[in-house]
C-alpha cells in the first residue's frame, strides 16, 4: 500500500497541471491514468491556444478566461506555444451585426482585436479565401497538448511524485463514509496496487460519472463529440476561424507541418464509444473550403473524434453550452473538476489547488503562473545540420524521428505500446500514419528483447486497427494509395494474418 | 510533332504490362509499353503468388466466386502463362522455382509464412515448417529487417550483424555486386561460426546476379542459404521488373519510360492513339489496339475521390459494388473490404464490360473482383490475364 496526500485521477491537461501546481506547493502526490497522457480530449483537440474571441459573443466570462490564460502561457510554456496569431474571417453573407457584436465585446474583455483589410489578410494568409470581405486579428496561438501534459508532469516527477500511467482506477476505498484510497490495476502486469489519500481529485473529462460512480457519486454531464481532421500540409500559418455564431468546421489550426480543421458538436452517450462519421467529415472539409479553397482537394490524413466534457446544460444547442468549468464537492473527500477548456487548465488546476489547501488549512500561493514549465531545455529544436548527420538513423520520415529518440524511450517508460513513443516524438503521426515506422519501432522492441512473439504481433494488430480507424473516414486520392500499400506490406509481404501456418 | 506507329500499345510497365508486351512482341507485332515510372512490381516480393487459398493453387482458382477475373481465362492458358514465366525467368538469368500445381511457403521478415507458388531460386530454401534451425545475418543500420521478430517466432534462430557501411537495401545490392566487398564479407562470414541448419538473409544480395550470390555463400558456408523478402524498396521485386523488361526489349519491344498518358485519340469506336503533355518526346503513340494494365490503386490505373472511382486513362466504366460505406469494413484484417474488389470488368476475351471502344483489352491488378489480397494472387492473376489479353488483342489484330 502507497500513501500519500493527494490522488488525481486523470491525465489530460486539467490533472496534469494539477499535479504541477500540487508539486510546486509542496504536497505529495499521485496521479493515475487509464492510458497515456493526454489520452482523452486534450489530445484530441485542435491544438488551439484561444485568444478567447471565438466565445467572446457567447460566453464573455470564458473568454476573457481564456485571453489571461492564453497571456500565461505563453509566457510559461515558450516550447509548447506556437505564437501564431489568429484571423476571424467574415465571408460574403455573414453577419455584420456579429461583427459589431465581437468588436464590441473584445473591446469589453481587453483582447485585443485589430480589423485588417481583406488584401492584408491574402497578404498574411495567402490560402485564404479571396472573396472575403475582411478579417479581424486576434492573439490565438497554437498549443501542442501532448508536450503541455509531459512538460506539466515533469515538475510532478522533479519532485518524487507517483505517476501511474495505463493503471486503471477499478475502486474507490471508502472507510466511515469518506474517500481515503483508490484500488488501481496495472493494465500492463495486471497487478492491482492501493494507494491512500486524503484528497481524491477526480479529473477524468468525459469520464468523470464513471469514476464518481465508484464513490457512490454523481457528475452532471453532457459529454460532446468533437471531430476534427487533419491536412497533410501546413495550409496557414495563423489559426483561422469564421466570424459568425461558434458552428461546425470553423477554426482551422496550424500545428507544426500540418494543419487540424473542425469540429463538431454532437452530443453522445458514451465516451468510450466514438468514431467519426463520413459526413462530419465531409462538413469539415467544406465548412473549412469556404475559409480555405485549398482545403478542397488537400490531402487530409486522419479524422478523429474528442468528447468535451460538458457541463450539464438545458441549451439545445451543444455550441452554446458553458465552456466555463466548475469543481464538484462531493463532501466525502472526493472532487470532481469538470467542464472548462484546455487554455484554461493552469487556472482549473489553481482554483482545484487552492481547495484542496483549504482542506489541508495551508496557505501557500499559486505560482503556476509565474514559473516557467520545468523541461523545456531539453526542447531545443531539431536543427537542419543535425538531422543531416542522424539521416541514416531516421526510423519515421514523416516526422524526423530517429532510433535512437526510439530506444531512449523504451529504456525511460519500459513501454510496450507505440503509442506511447508516438506521443513522446511525434512518430507516426505523418502522411504513413505510422504504416512504416511502427514495423521499426516494434523491431527494436524485439531486437530490444522487451517483449515476447504474442505480445509483439497483438501490439502490431492493435495498432493498425487503432490506426485504421482514424483512416478509414479519409480514404481517397493518395491517402487510399498510401494504405493500400501499407494494407499490402502487412497482409502481403509480411503475410500477418498467417502467423501460424505449419508451425 | 513525331509520330510512332504500333500495332499494340500496352499502358502499364508491371508485371502484366510486361508480359502481354512480351507474348505479342514474340509474335512479330510491333508493341510499345507507356508507362509513368516504376510499376508497384518493384515494391512486391517478387514472388508470384498464384492463388494462396489452398494448398493447390489451380484446383483453389476453381472455387473463387464465378465473377473473379481469373475465371474468365483458362486452366492452359493459366498453366502456360506460368510455365512461359518462368522459362522467360530462367534465360533472362532470374530462375524461378516451384511448380503451378502445387503452393509453397517462404519465411517473413515477420517471422510467419506467406504462401505463395513460383518463388525466385533465392528464396528456394526458405523453410517451410518451423523445426529447422535458422541463422540470420543482417546489416548495421537497416531500418526495415528486425531479425528479432523472426527469432522470438522461432526458438532456434541466432543473429549476427555485418557492417556493411551502408544501410539501404539498394545501397546493400549494388555493394554485394562488387568483388572486393563480396570477398571481404565472405571473409567475415567464414569467421561466425555458424552451425545452424540454414542461413537467411534479408534480400539485399545483389540485383543482377542474385542467384549466384546465394550460390556462392551457400557452398563457402556448407549450407542453405535463403532471402526473406523486405519491405519496399525491394530487391527480389526490382529483380523481377528488370528481367521482364530485358525480355520485352530482347523482343524488339518499346518502352516509353516516364510517359505519363494524359489522353486519348479516337475515331468513332476505335482508339487510335493514347496522348502526352510532356516535351521533348513524341506527343502521341498510334496504335491499332491497346491493353490496360496500369495497375489498380497503388499503380494509379484508378484514382478515388471524395465523389466516386476513376480509370485514368481511357475513362472506362469502374465496377463498384457498394456505397462509399461498403468500401472499407470495420475489421482492418476482414480482408473483405469492398475496395478490393472494385476495378474493371472484362469478358473472357478480356475486353472491358460496358464500353463501345472496340479495340481495348484489359488485365492485371486493375480487374475487378480480384480481392488479390484476400485470395493471394497478385502476379499470377497479373500473369494469366496479360497472357489472355495478348491472345485476344492478337486475334484482333489479324482479322
Amino acid at each position: 500500500m502507497i500513501k500519500t496526500d493527494v490522488i488525481i485521477i486523470g491525465g489530460g491537461a486539467t490533472g496534469c497541471g494539477i499535479a504541477r501546481d500540487l508539486a510546486l506547493r509542496g504536497i505529495p502526490h499521485c496521479l493515475i491514468e487509464k492510458g497515456d497522457f493526454a489520452a482523452g480530449a486534450t489530445g484530441a483537440c485542435h491544438g488551439l491556444l484561444h485568444s478567447g474571441g471565438r466565445y467572446v459573443v457567447t460566453d464573455p466570462v470564458a473568454a476573457r478566461e481564456c485571453y489571461e490564460e492564453n497571456l500565461i502561457l505563453r509566457k510559461i510554456g515558450q516550447k509548447c506555444v506556437e505564437q501564431t496569431g489568429g484571423l476571424f474571417v467574415r465571408l460574403p453573407g455573414d453577419s455584420r451585426r456579429f461583427r459589431e457584436i465581437f468588436l464590441r465585446r473584445c473591446d469589453e474583455a481587453g483582447i485585443p482585436a485589430e480589423v485588417i483589410s481583406a488584401s492584408k489578410a491574402l497578404e498574411l494568409v495567402p490560402n485564404l479565401n479571396p472573396r472575403i470581405e475582411e478579417a479581424i486579428k486576434v492573439p490565438d496561438c497554437a498549443i501542442d497538448p501532448f508536450r503541455l501534459c509531459m512538460l506539466n508532469i515533469r515538475t510532478s516527477e522533479l519532485n518524487d511524485a507517483l505517476i501511474l500511467t495505463r493503471h486503471k482506477v477499478t475502486e474507490i476505498i471508502k472507510s466511515h463514509g469518506r474517500c481515503v484510497g483508490v484500488k488501481a490495476l496495472d493494465q500492463t502486469t495486471a497487478e492491482t496496487r492501493e494507494i491512500r489519500a486524503n484528497v481524491i481529485i477526480n479529473a477524468t473529462g468525459a469520464w468523470a460519472d464513471t469514476i464518481a460512480a465508484l464513490a457512490g457519486c454523481h457528475v452532471s454531464l453532457t459529454p460532446v463529440k468533437g471531430s476534427l481532421v487533419i491536412t497533410n500540409h501546413r495550409l496557414t500559418n495563423m489559426v483561422i476561424n469564421r466570424l459568425r455564431h461558434p458552428s461546425d468546421g470553423d477554426i482551422i489550426v496550424p500545428n507544426e507541418a500540418v494543419c487540424l480543421a473542425g469540429t463538431t458538436s454532437i452530443p453522445i452517450e458514451d465516451p468510450d464509444k466514438t468514431s467519426t462519421d463520413f459526413q462530419e467529415v465531409e462538413t469539415i472539409i467544406g465548412e473549412a473550403a469556404k475559409m480555405i479553397p485549398h482545403f478542397d482537394d488537400t490531402r487530409i490524413i486522419r479524422a478523429f473524434s474528442g468528447v468535451r466534457p460538458l457541463l450539464k446544460s438545458v441549451k439545445t444547442d451543444s455550441h452554446e453550452i458553458s465552456r466555463g468549468f466548475q469543481i464538484i464537492d462531493h463532501q466525502n473527500g472526493l472532487f470532481s473538476i469538470v467542464g472548462g477548456k484546455l487554455t484554461t487548465f493552469r487556472l482549473m488546476a489553481e482554483k482545484m489547488v487552492d481547495r484542496v489547501m483549504n482542506v489541508f488549512n495551508l496557505k501557500r500561493p499559486c505560482t503556476t503562473a509565474e514559473i516557467p514549465l520545468d523541461g523545456q531545455e531539453d526542447l531545443s529544436g531539431y536543427p537542419l545540420s543535425r538531422r543531416l548527420e542522424d539521416l541514416k538513423n531516421i526510423v519515421c520520415e514523416c516526422e524526423l524521428v530517429t532510433r535512437q529518440q526510439v530506444k531512449k524511450i523504451i529504456r525511460q517508460t519500459g513501454t510496450k505500446n507505440v503509442g506511447d513513443i508516438q506521443h513522446r516524438t511525434r512518430l507516426g503521426m505523418g502522411p504513413c500514419q505510422g504504416g512504416f515506422c511502427t514495423f521499426r519501432a516494434l523491431g527494436i522492441m524485439n531486437d530490444m528483447n522487451v517483449i515476447s512473439p504474442e505480445e509483439s504481433m497483438n501490439i502490431l494488430r492493435g495498432f493498425l486497427q487503432r490506426r485504421y480507424k482514424g483512416i478509414r473516414q479519409v480514404l481517397w486520392g493518395d491517402q487510399l494509395r498510401e494504405e493500400q500499400l501499407v494494407e499490402y506490406i502487412y497482409l502481403g509481404v509480411l503475410a500477418m494474418e498467417k502467423p501460424n501456418a505449419r508451425e | 510533332m513525331r509520330v510512332n506507329e504500333y500495332d499494340a500499345v500496352v499502358i502499364g510497365a508491371g508485371v502484366a504490362g510486361l508480359a502481354a508486351a512480351s507474348f505479342l512482341a514474340e509474335k512479330k507485332l510491333k508493341v510499345a509499353v507507356v508507362t509513368k515510372g516504376e510499376p508497384t512490381a518493384c515494391l512486391s516480393t517478387g514472388a508470384v503468388d498464384v492463388c494462396s487459398q489452398g494448398d493447390e493453387p489451380l484446383a483453389a482458382i476453381q472455387k473463387l466466386p464465378p465473377e473473379h477475373p481469373f475465371r474468365l481465362v483458362d486452366e492452359e492458358t493459366i498453366r502456360s502463362a506460368l510455365n512461359k514465366f518462368q522459362q522467360t525467368v530462367n534465360a533472362a538469368g532470374l530462375p524461378y522455382i516451384g511448380s503451378v500445381e502445387k503452393n509453397r511457403f517462404i519465411l517473413t521478415a515477420l517471422g510467419t509464412f506467406k504462401t505463395s507458388c513460383l518463388v525466385p531460386v533465392t528464396m528456394e530454401a526458405s523453410p517451410q515448417n518451423a523445426s529447422e534451425s535458422l541463422h540470420i545475418v543482417t546489416f548495421r543500420g537497416l531500418k526495415d529487417f528486425y531479425p528479432g521478430y523472426i527469432i522470438s517466432r522461432r526458438k532456434n534462430a541466432k543473429f549476427s550483424v555485418y557492417d556493411a557501411g551502408v544501410s539501404t537495401t539498394m545501397s546493400l545490392a549494388a555493394h554485394f555486386e562488387e568483388k572486393n566487398f563480396f570477398e571481404k564479407f565472405l571473409l567475415w562470414l567464414e569467421k561466425q561460426n555458424i552451425y545452424q541448419d540454414k542461413i537467411a538473409f534479408p534480400a539485399v544480395l545483389g540485383l543482377e546476379s542474385a542467384a549466384e550470390i546465394v550460390k556462392t555463400i551457400s557452398i563457402l558456408a556448407g549450407r542453405p542459404v535463403f532471402e526473406i523478402p523486405t519491405l519496399p524498396p525491394s530487391m527480389p521485386g526490382r529483380r523481377l521488373f528488370n528481367a521482364l523488361k530485358k525480355t520485352l526489349r530482347d523482343n524488339g519491344g518499346d518502352i516509353y519510360w516516364s510517359w505519363p498518358v494524359t489522353g486519348i485519340e479516337a475515331a468513332e469506336a476505335t482508339i487510335e492513339a493514347v496522348t502526352t503533355r510532356s516535351d521533348g518526346r513524341p506527343a502521341s503513340i498510334n496504335g491499332k489496339a491497346f491493353i490496360l494494365a496500369a495497375g489498380s490503386f497503388i499503380g494509379g490505373g484508378l484514382t478515388v475521390t471524395r465523389h466516386g472511382i476513376q480509370e485514368n486513362i481511357f475513362h472506362l466504366p469502374v465496377h463498384i459494388p457498394g456505397s462509399r460505406e461498403t468500401w472499407f469494413d470495420d475489421n482492418y484484417f476482414s480482408m473483405n473490404h469492398g475496395i478490393g474488389r472494385v476495378g474493371i470488368a472484362a469478358d473472357a476475351a478480356m475486353r472491358p464490360i460496358g464500353t463501345s471502344w472496340k479495340n481495348i483489352f484489359v488485365c492485371g491488378s486493375i480487374l475487378a473482383e480480384a480481392q488479390i489480397l484476400k485470395n493471394g494472387c497478385g502476379h499470377g492473376l497479373a500473369l494469366a490475364t496479360a497472357s489472355a489479353a495478348a491472345k485476344s488483342c492478337a486475334e484482333y489484330l489479324a482479322r
